[in-house]
């Protein structure tokens, strides 16, 4: 690290919690007793899977979102308004795609009150800095992710501010292009000269994090929380295959899946009468996972099976253990393996497995429940409504839409009820099993 | 400084003169424009005349049609400055706003008739002496018939801007005037250009009730196409009307290559992303010819630079952006202000009318009901009627692309006239055919709104994903289950949209096709319309004012309870775009 990194506590998060009205007019808790600190000289990131508020954070700090508990430190003095020394590399760019690079960079430039003297040559020096010689007058849409990327990098730090955050910064470029510009974004950094003095960055990303950050704060989610800090002194230029590297990618595979994966229990602290929420994947994704898991002996390692499928690893997880509510798959440590009902239902016909299927989700609450009222109900029917509001009732954090379709989803895969979207009821299959 | 390069020195000398016959025809041109507008303003300042005497000769045309399309031009000039500070102001003030808003959604169900008197009355007050008053009349007429889509338009354009756009201009601090100029203006350019088309058609419409009308026994005139239309139809001169409907399509085309084509080609520029959802006009020769213009070249580059360029405040002032106690109270004092006087005019409005109103016996509001209910029939026979023929041949000129490119301008040339010019044939027609104008307006109505279904239609069966098209063409599935299967389903959003503005349409309609002046006798119906307008002739302001409150409200409340919830259904069910 060739930052000065005299450990100047630049921004901090002092016990911000958050909220989201939801439409019926209850509040959505999303962040809860949130505290990090940014030092000046280092790289840090907030790792965490979807839904744990991690980009929230970043907007609170920057002051665009004004927390509905505790407070942002600047400098040690309480941020109202706008935080000056932030800027945002943002995930989808937000590019102005009527202007040319060059006016992208330039447009800051003038609003941030930089001297109109020195606009032009400053616009050049950022334009080679991130490697965009050559597209000055290019306009985005001519340009490929990475490159509009390198625009929104270039437009960031033109204006030398103290902090840089980026939003999921590469998860809307290409795997190779992503690379390369995390080393970039590295290399820029510590030559940039005083500004930007550190990064903060978001990301569920391991490796990313891993090569990239000094400080990984990790997040959990419903609420999102800070569930641990782990420091990474690795030397840069960090090597992804090093003993270490991996050492590291590890830790946070079971810090992460350790908590996310339901290996000691699904939800301790629920009333006995409790109902499952269901993570949000389809039976298809749960399907695929088992066939996936099948033509590998039965047994792979979660990561191995991210980096495989190319799916985000916190979809994978998601999968996993929608797998294991149903007891298709069991999950010692960082395993995924079939139990003896997943071989079962693997070695199926297609019509077998949805009888393995609704047998499997009947051994949860959730379903058990609907169906009862199902059959209790007069005309064999119940309605959108009446599903939602148990939904609600036992779990006032999660978000019910979202949770109702998927409750349909995996309904009608098993051919437990069908359910008719313009009369919204659910009733029995029109041809039971 | 790239427009350097194409300023007056250097270039211009080392070329042949020969060169710059194109900028030399352009200055022409201009010339020619300022000439004719200085006759337009002889007219102007002249003594009040209130009715014109229209001199039928063709001879005359041209000029009655410059001045046709210099009252056009100026209304939408009108209209583009109410749509920008009306539609900002609704969108960035949330209090301002949620009464704006639906202002705006009972002022656009307000037909031009129901401004006229007001307008008329309080103009000629103002200006005893000479045309302006009437001038201006005339010309806020045909801009309530174009500004309130343009301002909706605005107004959600600006609504949704995404949260990301949102924050980065937060981030680097941009003004409210640089995110105007740079983020909101931009990207609210492409609707912006195809509703003034739209707006500009919406305002022709009314072009010979806004230039020859009659106003409690007085006859009023201006000198325009739409008055010797008028004259025209009273005197039962078909040659002269022939004359007027080339006149009109004459000002039309014009406008549409002049203006229209080399904005929605220009505005291409300014487009989101690859793909949007409007159709794409490939090119447009007189935008080709502007741009080889040097002189316009520099003036347009030099217009971009200041866009983009103008100098920056002082340093210290934007360190401290109305930091000081005038600051934090000018705004929001400002806001509160112009908040209060909207809703004092409102106030003020409502009483009025309530006094207009309260003087209607029992018998007059049954009247009222009546005629309204009569016209939402024929509203609902010409959605029916429209339906029926345009469905299939939208989809069948948006299947192919050939029709297409062929039909399409066609179409929209077609949708841009002004139906009325066209009634006094059609009610011969219907003379000659002995069908009674009770039956006949529906046509007339038809004539108008049918546009704006076929339209929506054509492009959504243009934007069928190819993958669908050749899945229904692979499964060999027969002409007929094509359309039920594939094309009906998929156009039902667009068939929606065409139906809330030809419904629109076809009420507003109503005033000029259920009393139509033909001839000496005017012949008129049972409606809501013919009521409207006789009762604006006959100077009896309650029964107009009544008619013109039950028909807005008709039309807000059917909005809200019919159009509101169909769209919301096409959209969750028929949508392509997921």
């Amino acid at each position: 690290m060739n930052k000065d990194n005299n450990g100047t506590i630049l921004c901090a998060a002092v016990g911000i919690s958050h909220e989201f009205p939801k439409p019926e007019g209850n509040r959505l808790k999303v962040l809860d007793d949130i505290n990090l600190q940014i030092r000046s000289g280092e790289v840090v990131a907030l790792l965490g899977p979807s839904g744990c508020g991690k980009s929230t954070i970043l907007r609170i700090l920057a002051g665009l979102i004004k927390p509905a508990a505790g407070e942002v430190r600047t400098h040690g003095e309480k941020l109202a308004g706008l935080n000056k020394g932030a800027a945002i590399v943002f995930q989808g760019f937000a590019l102005y795609p009527w202007m040319t690079v060059s006016e992208n960079i330039e447009v800051v430039l003038r609003s941030t009150g930089y001297p109109a003297a020195e606009i032009d040559a400053r616009v050049q020096e950022t334009v080679r800095m991130v490697g965009l010689t050559g597209f000055e007058d290019a306009y985005p849409r001519e340009l490929s992710g990475g490159m509009k990327q390198r625009v929104g990098i270039a437009r960031a730090i033109a204006v030398k501010p103290e902090l840089l955050f980026m939003d999921e910064p590469f998860s809307q470029v290409d795997a190779l292009t992503a690379e390369s510009l995390r080393a970039e974004v590295l290399d820029i950094w510590e030559m940039a000269g005083a500004n930007p003095q550190s990064i903060l960055m978001v990301s569920h990303d391991i490796k990313e994090v891993v090569y990239m950050a000094d400080r990984i704060i990790v997040l959990g989610a419903h609420p999102g929380r800070v569930r641990t800090v782990v420091e990474n002194k690795m030397p840069r230029p960090r090597d992804y295959r090093s003993a270490e590297f991996q050492r590291l990618m590890e830790r946070l595979h079971d810090i992460i899946s350790g908590h996310e994966m339901p290996d000691v229990a699904v939800e301790p602290a629920m009333p006995p009468s409790f109902i499952e929420p269901l993570p949000n994947c389809s039976a298809g994704e749960i399907v695929g996972l088992m066939e996936y898991l099948d033509a590998r002996g039965g047994t792979a390692d979660v990561f191995q099976i991210s980096v495989d499928t190319r799916s985000e690893f916190g979809q994978i997880i998601t999968i996993v253990k929608g797998a294991e509510m149903l007891d298709l798959v069991d999950t010692p440590k960082r395993l995924v393996a079939l139990t003896p009902v997943g071989r079962m239902f693997i070695k199926a016909s297609p019509e077998e497995r949805k009888n393995v299927w609704r047998g499997q989700m009947l051994q949860l609450n959730l379903f058990r429940t609907i169906k009862d009222l199902i059959d209790k109900h007069p005309e064999q029917a119940i309605s959108k409504e009446l599903v939602q509001e148990i939904i609600v009732m036992h779990m006032p954090f999660e978000n019910y839409e979202p949770l109702f379709d998927n409750l349909i989803r995996w309904g009608r895969y098993g051919n437990l009820f069908s359910y008719d979207e313009t009369s919204e009821t659910i009733s029995r299959p029109d041809t039971p099993a | 400084m790239e427009w350097m390069q194409w300023g007056v020195t250097g270039r211009f000398r080392l070329r042949p003169l020969t060169a710059y016959w194109p900028d030399a025809v352009f200055i022409l041109c201009v010339a020619g424009l300022f000439y004719g507008l200085a006759g337009f303003e002889k007219q102007i300042t002249a003594n009040l005349r209130p009715a014109f005497d229209i001199d039928l000769s063709p001879w005359a045309l041209p000029k009655y049609a410059l001045y046709s399309l210099a009252r056009g031009l100026a209304a939408y000039g009108i209209s583009l400055a109410f749509t920008l500070l009306y539609g900002y102001w609704a969108a960035k003030d949330e209090r301002a706003g949620s009464v704006l808003v639906p202002l705006l959604d009972i002022l656009q169900s307000i037909p031009v008739l129901g401004f006229m008197p007001g307008v008329v009355l309080a103009l000629i007050a103002l200006f005893p002496r000479s045309n302006v008053g009437l001038e201006l009349a005339c010309i806020i007429m045909i801009f309530t018939g174009q500004a309130w889509n343009m301002t909706f338009g605005f107004y959600h354009s600006l609504r949704s801007l995404s949260p990301e756009q949102r924050d980065a201009a937060a981030v680097f601090r941009f003004n409210w005037w640089q995110k105007l100029r740079w983020v909101e203006l931009p990207s609210a350019a492409t609707g912006l250009v195809w509703n003034s088309m739209m707006s500009m058609a919406g305002g022709w419409f009314f072009l010979m009730i806004s230039e020859a009308f009659m106003l409690g026994k007085k006859d009023y005139r201006l000198p325009g196409l739409g008055s010797y239309m008028s004259v025209a139809v009273d005197k039962g001169d078909y040659a002269a009307m022939t004359w007027a409907v080339l006149a009109m399509i004459a000002i039309i085309v014009a406008l549409d290559q002049l203006l229209w084509r080399p904005l929605t080609v220009w505005v291409r520029r300014y487009r989101l992303e690859e793909g949007g959802g409007e159709p794409e006009t490939d090119s447009s020769w007189f935008l080709d010819w502007l741009t080889s213009l040097k002189l316009l070249k520099a003036a347009v580059s030099a217009l971009h630079q200041i866009m983009l360029h103008t100098p920056k405040r002082p340093a210290r002032r934007a360190a401290a952006p109305m930091n000081g106690a005038a600051g934090r109270w000018l705004v929001p004092g400002l806001r509160g202000f112009l908040f209060a006087a909207v809703i004092a005019v409102l106030g003020y409005a409502a009483v009025q009318l309530a006094a207009l109103v309260g003087e209607l016996g029992m018998a007059d509001w049954k009247t009222v009901w009546y005629s309204a209910f009569l016209t939402f029939l024929r509203v609902f026979a010409v959605l029916l009627a429209g339906t029926l023929w345009t469905l299939p041949a939208g989809i069948l000129i948006g299947r192919s692309a050939a029709a297409l490119r062929f039909l399409q301008p066609v179409v929209q040339i077609a949708a841009s006239f002004p139906a009325p010019m066209l009634f006094p044939v059609m009610v011969a027609l219907f003379i000659w055919l002995h069908l009674s104008l009770g039956w006949g307006s529906i046509l007339l109505m038809l004539l108008g709104s049918q546009w704006y279904i076929l339209f929506n239609v054509i492009g959504a069966a243009a934007a069928v994903p190819a993958d669908l098209k050749e899945a229904t063409v692979s499964f060999r599935l027969s002409g007929w289950r094509q359309f039920t299967a594939l094309y009906v389903p998929a156009v039902f959003p667009a068939l929606v949209t065409g139906w809330v503005t030809a419904a629109g349409g076809a009420w507003n309609a109503s005033i000029v096709a259920e009393k139509v002046n033909y001839g000496e006798q005017p012949l008129a119906t049972d409606g809501i319309g013919a009521l409207i307008s006789q009762s604006a002739e006959r100077g009896d302001f309650h029964t107009l004012a009544a008619s013109i409150m039950v028909m807005a409200a008709v039309v807000v409340l059917l909005n809200r309870v019919v159009w509101d919830r169909l769209a919301g259904l096409a959209q969750e069910r028929y949508s392509l775009g997921k």
